[in-house]
């Protein structure tokens, strides 16, 4: 009798041994599902997650992934980490997209003060409301502040490159919302670092205006009395700081107005379906951190673009894809270099792997201004031409030449 | 008698301030003036429809700007899928619309004709919710659009460069007027429509069939709403939201010209469509037109409260 219980209760440890070992670890991701960015990044994750799992897991476990829609909420986005805190029990929280979500989160990520590598929310606020203390906060994508200062050096070495490409006089149209004004402000901050012979403004912005417009998105979506304003001020670099929905339009109205600067950009968020499609879209800049032609320079991105073609059959058309899927391997990346779940060992090894991610540069954390865990810094100027977003800067993952100056039916 | 030319008297008023206003306008922002009777125009169409429905049927539909929408998503697969320019998927598009009022009015809209207005609100909201998140599951939140090249042609007088293609926007607001103006006097229908929109009951006992004449007025305005989709297409994205916003802008405005005035619809769409771009066109206030274009509105009801008493 005292045998048999013995045995029984060797094969109860090894059994809970080999259960321990296999339990998953638990990732908590926070997207907004019902827009394309949150959509194409929690499929990126999935697969991010369906190629780690297929090759081992990581520590011996799988991986599991428990997605919660947001639905641009700021209150659902707070509910929803409570919620993966405290019924989902997960290790580690990942996603986001949009600025005023996270501002939400912010308490209740503090609270539980468990490992973020967090994708979304651009704004300085975030920064600053997150704090300096925060050492298990990851920031991936750039803040405000660092977007601006990136194209900065982006015109600066592209005049450089490019003789007949000149810049001095910049017009900034934002919508009249939280992120055009923000967007407004972070341009003045940089026109008065400019006047005084600073930052990376400096060569190439020696006037500026600005004039707000309502976007399509919240009811708007006439530009024109915005764009009379800036046809008078004639400037070299024209930008818009607007959502999706006022892409087309303000091309349409630029063109009945014939307001054409030599360098036409779009700053949104997100590009209409078929904007591309267009003949308006042609030689219109834009700002993103990822375009399909990267494929052509990066294998890590075709690796990444052909494998989400290949899991969901629709192509990912939005940067958070790529960001959506770099989220997930920079954190398992972080859990095999520390070799444990302990936390002290992940940050310290987040803070020191490099993740050659499929947006076409090598992911590295460092400081910024307020937060010791910050990961991209800039974005890339990209150029639709054909049909096709092509890289114009960094000069060194150029797809193509930009084409200049500007013109409509080109 | 008296009542009547006391009536002419007040519109004759109203028209002449309102060309001095356009005059005044057309001198001092001539750029504002044409924006703003095209975007005016723009309301007044759109504005019409859900006029004609809270003039007769009495019923204020909280989801016109998103069967607006619904018409913009059908012009759009018109044009993607068989190449169908906007402007002729105008007539398909009025039929659709109006046999989908006629359903939505049978289905659902009779049924709380006798309720009370709250509950008609929520009804109207509701089917408004459910129009909203079906578009976001077809698809999805992008926003899709059609390219014409006659959209943004324009023409050039002086240093001014004016677009074309919005003057669409008051001329069929126009021709919709004076339809549907003739419908009302000069068809049996109409005048049945306008004897139940003044007095429904006694509609009813003279032999009307107040039904029938909802009906038929209700799918009449989805009609229009499919005519309004069609000439917007060419210049509006196509997102989810897209025609909410009218919603609140056409409720304004039938407020501002007085339930059942759809001649008050053209003026005061105008009107407010000048104010906004007014607004819009000098620096640095560009983010007050919503607050003119109701601020305007608050004072013309105010005004009307004021002058009512009087006669």
């Amino acid at each position: 009798m005292k045998r048999v219980f013995l045995v029984m209760m060797s094969l109860l440890l090894v059994f809970s041994f080999v259960l321990a070992a296999e339990k998953p670890i638990k990732i908590g991701a926070v997207n907004p599902l019902g827009d394309i960015t949150g959509d194409q990044a929690a499929k990126a994750m999935k697969l991010a997650v369906k190629e780690i799992n297929d090759a081992g897991g990581v520590l011996g476990r799988p991986i599991e992934l428990i997605v919660i829609d947001d639905e641009m909420n700021p209150a659902k986005g707070a509910a929803a980490i409570e919620r993966l805190a405290t019924v989902e029990n997960v290790d580690f929280f990942v996603g986001g997209m949009g600025s005023g979500v996270h501002l939400a989160q912010i308490p209740i990520l503090k609270k539980y003060e468990k490992i973020t590598v967090w994708i979304g929310a651009a704004t300085h606020q975030a920064e600053i409301a997150m704090g300096p203390d925060a050492d298990w906060y990851f920031h991936l994508h750039p803040w405000d502040y660092q977007q601006g200062e990136g194209y900065g050096i982006g015109w600066t070495e592209i005049v450089h490159a490019y003789p007949e490409v000149k810049i001095e006089k910049v017009f900034l149209a934002y919508e009249e919302g939280a992120f055009g004004t923000d967007s407004y402000t972070t341009y003045v901050d940089l026109y008065e670092e400019a006047k005084r012979g600073e930052g990376s403004w400096k060569e190439v912005l020696k006037e500026f205006k600005g004039a707000s417009f309502k976007s399509a998105a919240l009811g708007g979506g006439d530009y024109r009395a915005m764009l009379n304003q800036a046809k008078a001020f004639n400037p070299d670099l024209f930008i818009w700081a607007g959502y999706d929905a006022d892409a087309i339009p303000i091309v349409a109205q630029a063109k009945e107005v014939n307001f054409q600067p030599p360098l036409f950009v779009g700053a949104p968020p997100g590009w209409p379906a078929d904007f591309g499609k267009n003949p308006l879209s042609e030689n219109v800049i834009l700002y993103g951190m990822w375009a399909p032609t990267l494929n052509e320079v990066s294998p890590v991105a075709k690796h990444f673009y052909d494998a989400y073609v290949e899991m969901w059959k629709e192509e990912p058309a939005t940067y958070f894809a790529p960001l959506g899927y770099t989220n997930i391997y920079f954190l398992v990346e972080g859990i095999k270099k520390a070799g444990s779940l302990d936390k002290n060992a992940i940050i310290e090894a987040l803070r020191t792997i490099e993740y050659e991610s499929p947006l076409g540069e090598v992911l590295k954390i460092e400081p910024s201004r307020i937060i010791k865990n910050q990961g991209f810094k800039y974005q890339k100027i990209l150029q639709w031409q054909k049909g096709r977003q092509e890289v114009i800067w960094p000069l060194e993952l150029a797809t193509t030449q930009l084409d200049y100056p500007f013109k409509f039916g080109k | 008698m008296l009542n009547l030319e006391k009536t002419n008297k007040s519109l004759k008023k109203t028209l002449i301030a309102f060309i001095i206003f356009l005059i005044v306008v057309g001198i001092w922002k001539p750029l504002a003036l044409v924006y703003g009777i095209q975007r005016g125009g723009l309301y007044s169409l759109i504005g019409l429809p859900l006029a004609l429905i809270l003039g007769i049927v009495g019923i204020l539909n909280l989801a016109h700007g998103d069967f607006l929408t619904l018409g913009l998503y059908i012009g759009y697969i018109f044009f993607n899928s068989w190449s169908i320019d906007p402007l002729i998927s105008m007539a398909p598009l009025f039929f659709i619309l109006f046999g989908l009022g006629m359903v939505i009015y049978s289905i659902l809209i009779k049924r709380v004709l006798k309720a009370e207005h709250l509950n008609q609100l929520l009804l109207t909201f509701g089917i408004s919710m459910i129009i909203i998140e079906l578009i976001k599951i077809i698809w999805t939140t992008r926003p899709r659009s059609v390219y014409t090249s006659y959209a943004s042609s324009s023409v050039t007088l002086g240093n001014m460069s004016i677009g074309m293609y919005e003057f669409i926007y008051p001329a069929m607001a126009i021709a919709v007027l004076v339809i549907l103006q003739l419908f009302l006097k000069k068809t049996r229908l109409g005048q049945a429509a306008s004897a139940v929109g003044q007095n429904p009951k006694g509609a009813e006992i003279v032999g009307i069939n107040t039904n029938v004449v909802y009906l038929v007025v209700f799918s009449i305005a989805f009609g229009i709403i499919g005519v309004a989709a069609s000439v917007m297409l060419p210049r509006t994205p196509v997102f989810p939201l897209s025609g909410n916003p009218y919603t609140l802008k056409s409720f304004a405005l039938v407020a501002m010209a007085g339930l059942g005035n759809l001649n008050g619809i053209l003026i005061g769409g105008i009107t407010l469509g000048v104010a906004e771009a007014i607004v819009q066109s000098i620096p640095g206030y560009e983010g007050w037109s919503d607050v003119v274009f109701f601020g305007i509105l608050i004072a013309v009801i105010l005004l009307n409260a004021y002058r009512r008493p009087e006669s």
